[in-house]
Order: structure tokens, then sequence, then C-alpha cells
């Protein structure tokens, strides 16, 4: 069986998705040479008028990739980071987000963005920021992030082809994960979300680094507690049904999210589930969040993010 | 180089037609008939109607936020009714009712507006990156005011089209204002142009009042464009006639224009210009004029019509909802 990094199966869906689709591009700073190695030596294959460098000028690099979908490509932008995605936040969410529905919904936007984001690395709040909450409340734009490398090799060919904005970080935490990756294409639908294990005392909802937190929790705990663990896989849109069979099951419910607790991803799934599964409830839902203070740089970025101990206190919170 | 007379005709018309759009804009404004609000290019409309009036319709145009644009989608071949329709919320609108001032003609490839003023500096460089990669020629036009040349979005785009050589003209209609601030209070040097020839991009500073001196210097930036020869940017210094928005009083800085200063600028009507060139240059006689005033008359007339008559868009929050992503 042949097995791939997450990393290097993100880089083989645009490879084989760019095969497919002469309309397909890529566009960010210094992806030719790679920053990371999603898009090492692509340039080789398709030269630099599909692996497009541009000045350090992020408003003027999704520019040319927002007009260019308009006129008919399906780009790829890379922000290097996900915090630069904000240097032109009015491109990206209001302008591209709300595009189609604001100019008639007739003329789509396919158009793909991604960039690395995740604790853990020490690198400091302007490199480590989550983004994918922020991105969730901007109407028009469909919001994913892989756990694991064959979610990501589908995932990311689905975004592709898909005819609205996306956006698709990737957490630098699991980027060394590797498992079995077929060789050929495969797509996995946006707003599935996927039991990554099954259990009947509690349903643990997590993503990327933290799925596997959970998963090991999992194993952990097993004999004692029996946890349910939910990989969301897409936060827009969000497959609230997946979720709500798993509570009739287990009543009880931890969200994990490493983005901020205030008006986070989690908060909007803890709302949904209140007003559409109240009575699948025999605990109060809890909540394992970034708290809302900047992410240091240094060593204090390991007091602050979620971790086993604080996913397991919350999940015995529950069970208890 | 020289306009031929079927150039000059078609400017001289596009100019009346603006005119008479321009004029029933704000008369429905005033009377409550338009939704949202109106910044009108009175006194300004020769620099749209020279950068619009040769382009094909597969040439991605942005235009001006001034005018809402009309001047300039009239020119380029578009039926303004159904912007109009759209301006007043109806069904019929070019957006489906769904945006109040946006216009959105994709099979025009104007794509889009944005309320920022700054915008157009970044579709506009993507669809000019489009444009050179299809290799069919195809001319992008970057139509904006001075105050748009105070966003980084200005040095970014252009800064884009310069490395890359895109096939895009930047027209700068400097009208001297930025909302109610003078150009001169906001920006250092008397001409815009130097920004760009700063990124090695030819810059010319024309007569913007002269819609026959503005469109020999835009037909040239387009054929430079379309030969694949890079961008090229153009600063038309125009005049404001009206307010920067209907409803806001007129200011100058941060006190009320002066009378001279409209008496002054009334003599520089674009519309006035023209029709002494074309009369004094026997492009066109007084009847021949007034026929163009009546038909743009009636254009006008009609587009209203289509737009009063057309119903009120009236989705559900259901049908809405479907309608935030693409298939």
């Amino acid at each position: 069986m042949r097995e791939l990094t997450y990393i290097n199966a993100i880089r083989e869906a645009i490879q084989q998705e760019m095969r497919a689709d002469e309309t397909v591009f890529m566009v960010g700073q210094d992806i030719r040479g790679g920053v990371y190695p999603h898009t090492k030596d692509l340039v080789d294959e398709f030269g630099e008028d599909r692996i497009v460098d541009t000045p350090l000028a992020e408003t003027g690099m999704f520019g040319t990739a927002y007009g260019a979908a308009l006129e008919g490509f399906r780009p790829i932008v890379d922000f290097m980071f996900g915090s630069c995605a904000f240097v032109n936040f009015n491109e990206t969410s209001i302008m591209a987000g709300q595009q189609y529905f604001m100019h008639g919904a007739k003329h789509p936007l396919p158009l793909v963005m991604t960039a690395a984001v995740g604790m853990g690395k020490r690198i400091g709040n302007d490199h480590a920021m989550f983004i994918h909450s922020t991105f969730c409340r901007q109407p028009g734009i469909k919001v994913a992030m892989a756990s694991t490398p064959y979610d990501a090799k589908g995932m990311f060919a689905q975004a592709i082809r898909d005819n609205n904005p996306v956006m698709i970080p990737w957490h630098t935490g699991v980027m060394q994960k590797r498992e079995h990756v077929p060789e050929e294409p495969y797509y996995i639908p946006l707003g599935v979300a996927d039991v990554k294990r099954e259990g009947s005392d509690v349903t643990v909802l997590a993503n990327s680094e933290q799925l596997y937190n959970a998963l090991e929790l999992a194993e952990e705990l097993a004999g004692e507690i029996s946890v349910e663990v939910i990989d969301p896989r897409s936060f827009v849109p969000f497959d609230l049904d997946t979720v709500l069979k798993s509570l009739a099951k287990t009543n009880r419910i931890v969200i994990v999210d490493e983005d901020w607790e205030s008006c986070g991803m989690a908060s909007t799934i803890s709302a949904r589930i209140v007003e559409h599964g109240f009575d699948l409830l025999d605990a109060p839902i809890r909540r394992v969040c970034l708290p809302n203070i900047p992410i240091p740089g240094g060593y204090m970025e390991d007091y602050t993010r979620p971790t086993k101990e604080k996913i397991e206190a919350a999940i015995r919170d529950v069970c208890a | 180089m020289s306009l031929t007379k079927a150039q000059m005709v078609t400017l001289f018309t596009n100019l009346v037609r603006a005119e008479h759009f321009g004029k029933m804009m704000y008369r429905r404004m005033m009377q409550g008939k338009l939704i949202g609000f109106y910044h009108p290019a009175d006194g300004a409309i020769a620099p749209g109607v020279a950068a619009c009036s040769f382009l094909n319709q597969d040439d991605p145009l942005w235009p001006h936020h001034r005018g809402h644009g009309i001047t300039h989608m009239l020119s380029k071949g578009i039926d303004i009714k159904y912007y109009l329709a759209e301006h007043t919320g109806k069904s019929t609108g070019c957006c489906n009712g769904h945006s109040g001032f946006h216009y959105g003609f994709p099979e025009h490839h104007v794509h889009l507006h944005s309320g920022f003023i700054g915008a157009n500096f970044m579709p506009t460089v993507g669809y000019a990156w489009a444009a050179k990669q299809r290799g069919k020629g195809q001319v992008v036009m970057n139509c904006s005011g001075d105050g748009s040349y105070g966003e980084g979005r200005a040095h970014e785009g252009m800064l884009m089209a310069a490395v890359w050589k895109l096939p895009e003209v930047f027209m700068c209609e400097n009208n001297g204002y930025s909302i109610f601030s003078t150009f001169e209070e906001m920006h250092p040097t008397e001409d815009i142009a130097t920004m760009a020839q700063g990124l090695d991009i030819p810059a010319v500073v024309v007569d913007g009042q002269d819609v026959f001196a503005v469109a020999e210097v835009a037909i040239a930036a387009i054929d430079r464009a379309r030969k694949g020869q890079g961008p090229s940017f153009i600063e038309a210094k125009c005049l404001r006639f009206k307010e920067h928005d209907i409803g806001n009083r007129d200011l100058r800085g941060y006190k009320p224009r002066e009378d001279e200063e409209y008496q002054e600028m009334q003599k520089r009507d674009p519309v006035v210009l023209a029709t002494e060139r074309v009369l004094a240059d026997k492009v066109l006689s007084q009847d021949e004029i007034d026929g163009i005033h009546e038909a743009a008359a009636n254009e006008v007339a009609d587009a209203e019509q289509f737009a009063d008559d057309s119903e009120i868009a009236r989705p559900t929050i259901e049908e809405m909802e479907a309608m935030v992503f693409a298939p």
C-alpha cells in the first residue's frame, strides 16, 4: 500500500487537478521554490504561467486569482500563512465571498484559498493563528480543514472542482502525518463529517491536530469511557446531521476547536445543537478552545492551546 | 493620430447619451426613485466615453464608481435599462435585484462593482492576467478616480501590470476631488501620472473635458495593449460639476465651493465643447445633433419605463439562501 504524507497528499491533489484541467493554476509567494513542500517542483511540470509567484503583495496576489476566476480560470491562492489572508480581507471575504449572490447568482467564482495554520511550532500570533472561524462568518465562502492525508487529497481535489470560493487551510501539526493514499484521483464532498472512531458514552468533535489528541484519548479511556470521535472536516457547509445522530447515541458532547473561543466555530456548533438537538443532551455542552488571548510566540504557547489533559477533563466533566 | 468622422460621431453620440442618463439618474435620486445613493458624474463624462467607446465585447471593463459606471457601460454597448432596473430594486435588474447599485454583466465582461474605492485594481489585475494567458488580444480597461490612487491597491495593481506586461489601460479620471478634499491637499505631485512612470508604465496627461482628445490617447493605449506591449496610464484632468453624492453638501475641503468655481466649470462642459467641435469640423449638422439628443432622450425614457414596469424582486429567505453558493 502506497503511503503519502499529508503535505504530499495536497501536492498530489493539486498536481492531478492541474493535469486534468488547464484552467487550474496556482498563485502565491515563492511557491515555485516551495516554502512548504506542497508546491515543490510543480513549476518544473507546469511552468511559470501556472505556478505563479507574485511580488510580496497579498492583495494583488489575491486579485490576480479573483479576477482570473471571473474570467474563466480556476485559481488556487496560497497565502503561505493563514493570517496573511487578512491583509486583503475586503477582497477575500466581502468581494469574493459575496460576489456570486450580490451580482445576481449567475456567474460562479471558483477559487481555492489555502495556507498553513496552527500552533505548536512557537511561531507566534501572526503565523500560527487559525482563520477558519473568521471565514465561517463570511457568507459565500466554503470552509474546510482536512485532518488526515487521505482526506487532504480528496478534499483539496474537491475544493478545486467546486464553483465557489473555498478556504481550506492546513495545520502544520499534521503535515507529516502519513498513511495510505490512493494514487488515482478521488473526491470527498465538502459538508460531510467523518466518524473517525465509534463510541457510546460521549461524542468528541475535533479536527486537525486535535483529532489525533481525541483519538489517543479515546484509546486510553477505552474500557472506562466509550468515546465517539467525529471530524467535522468541513465547517461550511457543516454536517449537523452526523453530529445529531451521534448525540442520539451518546447524549454528551465535547467540542474541541483550536480557534479562539469567542464567536468561534465551536460556539456556532453549540448553538445549533441546542436549537436542533436540545432534547438529546443529558449534560451541558463543553467546549475546549483557545482562550481569547493572543497566541504567544514563546513557551507560553503551550499553556494556551487545547491539550489532551484539557479534553480529558471536559470528557470527565460531561460524563460525571 | 486623428479620429475618423465615424469615430467622432460615435464619441459624440455616447457623450450625449451619457449626459441624458446622468441627468435622469440625478432627477430620479432627488425624486426618491432610485435605491441607495448616487454619485453624479456630471461634467466628467468625457473620459469614460473615450475609454469605452472602442472596446470589444470581450474586453473586461471596470467602470468608474462616479456616475455608477453608466457612462462607461453604455459606451461599451451595454443596455443600461437593466442597470436602472437593478437600481430600482426590480427582479429584471442586471443582478436580479440583489444589489441595488452594483452592476454585473458577465456576458460583457463587466463582472462586478464594489463600494470600496480602489477595489478596481484587484479584479482587473486578474482580468488582465487571464487575458494575457488566453492570448486572444483582450484588453482590460480599468477606470477610476484620483481618490482611488490613494489606496495601496493602486500600487499593487500597477506593479503587477508592469512586472507582467499585462494588457491593461489605467484610466485615471482626476476631477480634483476625493469626496470633498482637494487633489492638491491629498496628493504631493501635480500629476498622478508620475506614479505610473515610476513603475515604467507609459503615462500621459490629457484634457479630460475634451472627449476627442481623451479618445486619441485611449485608442493608442488600447492598441498598444492589444499588441501585447503592456499597460498604459492615462490621466484625464476633468471637472466635477455636482456634489460627491446626492444628499450631501458640496464642499471644497470643508467649506462650500464658491459660485465662481461653478461658473468657471460650466464654460468647460464636455457636451458644449464637443458640440462646438463637431459643428466646426462639419462632422455633424445641428439637425443631426438634435436627432442624437432626441434619440438619447427616448432611450432614457424607455429605460425608465422598463424599470418602472418591472416587478420588485421578492424572493423568500429560503430562495435567497439557495443563491449564496453556485451549484
